[in-house]
């Protein structure tokens, strides 16, 4: 009795708190969030437009002071999940605390994002071009890729625009490996995820205004120790190595990303799951773009970016020893459209794709309408 | 066995406090910092008195009786903490610096990098300081990028206002 009363005394102590909290004039607590809704239509007697809620994220952030912070993104994928039914996903993407000592040491744990790439840091809908993201950030770079890890991010002092990024993470499984994704399904997304492979991951970057260049890699077994793989912490290894460019003068837009993807024991991997995944798997994009209102509307703070991309990537750039080489999946795919952004927050989005591969078969076209936003 | 529990509730109940003190308190930027700070823009030696501009402290730089210019320090939220920065300018209402004194958000930090920084320089607050024509940005820094440059653009135009208005004696 004397114990409940007391309890009570400090949930009333509490009250005030949480109220203040819930008002949070100081900021500390942040609700923000990006979503985008597509419609795409291929080519082909059988293949109706499609309209789907692609993404829709909540994200909040928590100061517990001002050096340890809270970030996290709840994401719903194709409106909702229902038993029996195929797509939808309910999914954490990034749940991290940050423990800030200095501008060049923060830090980092929790489930976090391997910094490879562009999009798979930064994929809020109006920060790229074009309705979907990138194939190759789909079927080569597995975006969104997060894992559970820890380590540190920070400036290097010394050197003006230079910064890094190290983690400690779990590995992947290569159980999940395909001939037409590579490395994808392999991702463990932080669920229950073995860490019988511990992996590392980081990425070195120089920014100036107008320009970002960078390099990254992950290195990591991927056996989790099934027979025939090897039971040892980097046994059937993957390392991925990717470059990527972003230069922005005002108009003007460009950015790159290529890189290749070794899957040491491929053969090995083919033999106990009968994917056919690839011995290595290489390839990029390079997209330009321009803004349109530079010229047509000068003194207008808005953007219509017409642009261009060219995805060239082939999950089996080398395929594995007694796996034959399918040239369908040596892919080139051209995307061109507009983005029409009247904030830089909100986007508007119209493309059209031609997508090819080496062998001729299946090629097809798509045209894709999408809106996004991120707050 | 009772005491012991009394001291764990009240020691619970006096740290949400004192936690919760801590955290409104946060966002100023040391001291020290706004002082090294303002000997970077304005060289050592530079002292800084305070005015009270409607309640708000505006810095006013001398050196041996002559006027440097004058500072705020200001805070403005990034995705989502808050990014501490000084805006300093001249007697002639030129943008001198902008200096980044705290930053905490875990990605965006480039918006502290000198290349960034240096564009704003010589800036008045007739000049457009807008994200994609007089300012360039750094992709994926992009609302670090774009919420300070519409602060800094509002601490000129302020600084200038109350300059012309007489009230930054």
């Amino acid at each position: 009795m004397n114990l409940i009363v007391r309890l009570g005394a400090v949930a009333l102590a509490l009250v005030p708190l949480a109220q203040l909290s819930a008002q949070d004039e100081a900021g500390k607590l942040t609700i923000g969030g990006y979503g985008e809704v597509h419609y795409s239509n291929s080519t082909g007697p059988d293949t109706p437009g499609l309209v789907n809620v692609k993404r829709f994220v909540i994200y909040a952030g928590y100061a517990f002071n001002d050096r340890i912070t809270l970030h996290s993104e709840l994401e719903l994928e194709d409106t909702k999940i229902e038993g029996g039914q195929s797509g939808g996903e309910v999914a954490l993407e990034q749940a991290y605390l940050d423990y800030r000592f200095s501008n060049a040491f923060t830090l980092r744990t929790g489930l976090l994002l391997p910094p490879i790439g562009i999009i798979n840091e930064t994929h809020e809908p109006p920060s790229f071009n074009g309705v979907e993201r990138p194939d190759f950030d789909n079927d080569v770079i597995p975006t969104t890729w997060r894992d559970i890890g820890v380590g540190a991010v920070g400036q290097i002092p010394g050197v003006n625009g230079l910064s890094y990024r190290v983690f400690l993470v779990n590995g992947l499984k290569a159980e999940g490996f395909t001939a037409e994704q590579g490395i994808r399904e392999g991702r463990q997304e932080g669920k229950e995820a073995s860490f019988a492979n511990p992996s590392f991951t980081g990425r070195v970057e120089y920014a100036q205004a107008g320009l970002k260049v960078g390099g990254s890699f992950w290195y990591g077994g991927t056996a989790n120790q099934v027979p025939g793989l090897g039971t040892g912490a980097f046994d059937a290894p993957v390392l991925v190595v990717m470059g990527d460019a972003r230069y922005d003068n005002g108009p003007f837009m460009l950015r790159a990303v290529a890189g290749t993807i070794e899957v040491y024991d491929a053969d090995k991997i083919n033999a106990v799951y009968g994917q056919g995944v690839g011995r290595r798997i290489a390839g990029g994009y390079v997209e330009g773009g321009y803004n349109l209102l530079g010229f047509l509307a000068p003194k207008s703070s808005q953007r219509l970016n017409a642009f261009v991309r060219y995805d060239h990537y082939d999950t089996q750039a080398k395929a594995a020893a007694g796996t034959p080489d399918d040239a369908a999946l040596a892919r080139r795919i051209t995307t061109f459209g507009l983005t029409y952004k009247p904030l830089w927050n909100v986007a508007f989005k119209a493309d059209y794709q031609l997508c090819d591969n080496q062998a001729g078969v299946g090629e097809n076209e798509v045209l894709a309408l999408g809106v996004g936003y991120q707050f | 066995m009772g005491i012991r529990r009394d001291w764990l509730l009240w020691s619970l109940v006096g740290f949400l406090l004192t936690s919760h003190v801590s955290r409104l308190t946060a966002q100023d930027a040391p001291a020290k910092k706004v002082q090294a700070s303002l000997a970077r823009v304005f060289g050592d030696g530079a002292l800084a008195d305070t005015v009270k501009v409607d309640d708000a402290p505006v810095l006013r730089v001398e050196r041996a009786d002559s006027l440097l210019g004058y500072a705020v320090v200001r805070n403005v939220k990034g995705k989502d903490q808050p990014i501490t920065f000084l805006v300093a300018v001249d007697p002639g209402d030129h943008l001198k610096d902008v200096d980044i004194l705290v930053y905490r958000e875990p990605y965006g930090g480039e918006v502290a990098y000198d290349s960034w920084r240096k564009q704003f320089r010589g800036k008045t607050a007739q000049d457009p300081m807008e994200v994609g024509k007089d300012i360039r940005s750094i992709s994926g820094a992009t609302i670090s990028v774009n919420s300070v440059t519409v602060a800094v653009r509002k601490a000129v135009a302020d600084l200038t206002a109350w300059h012309a208005a007489g009230k930054l004696q």
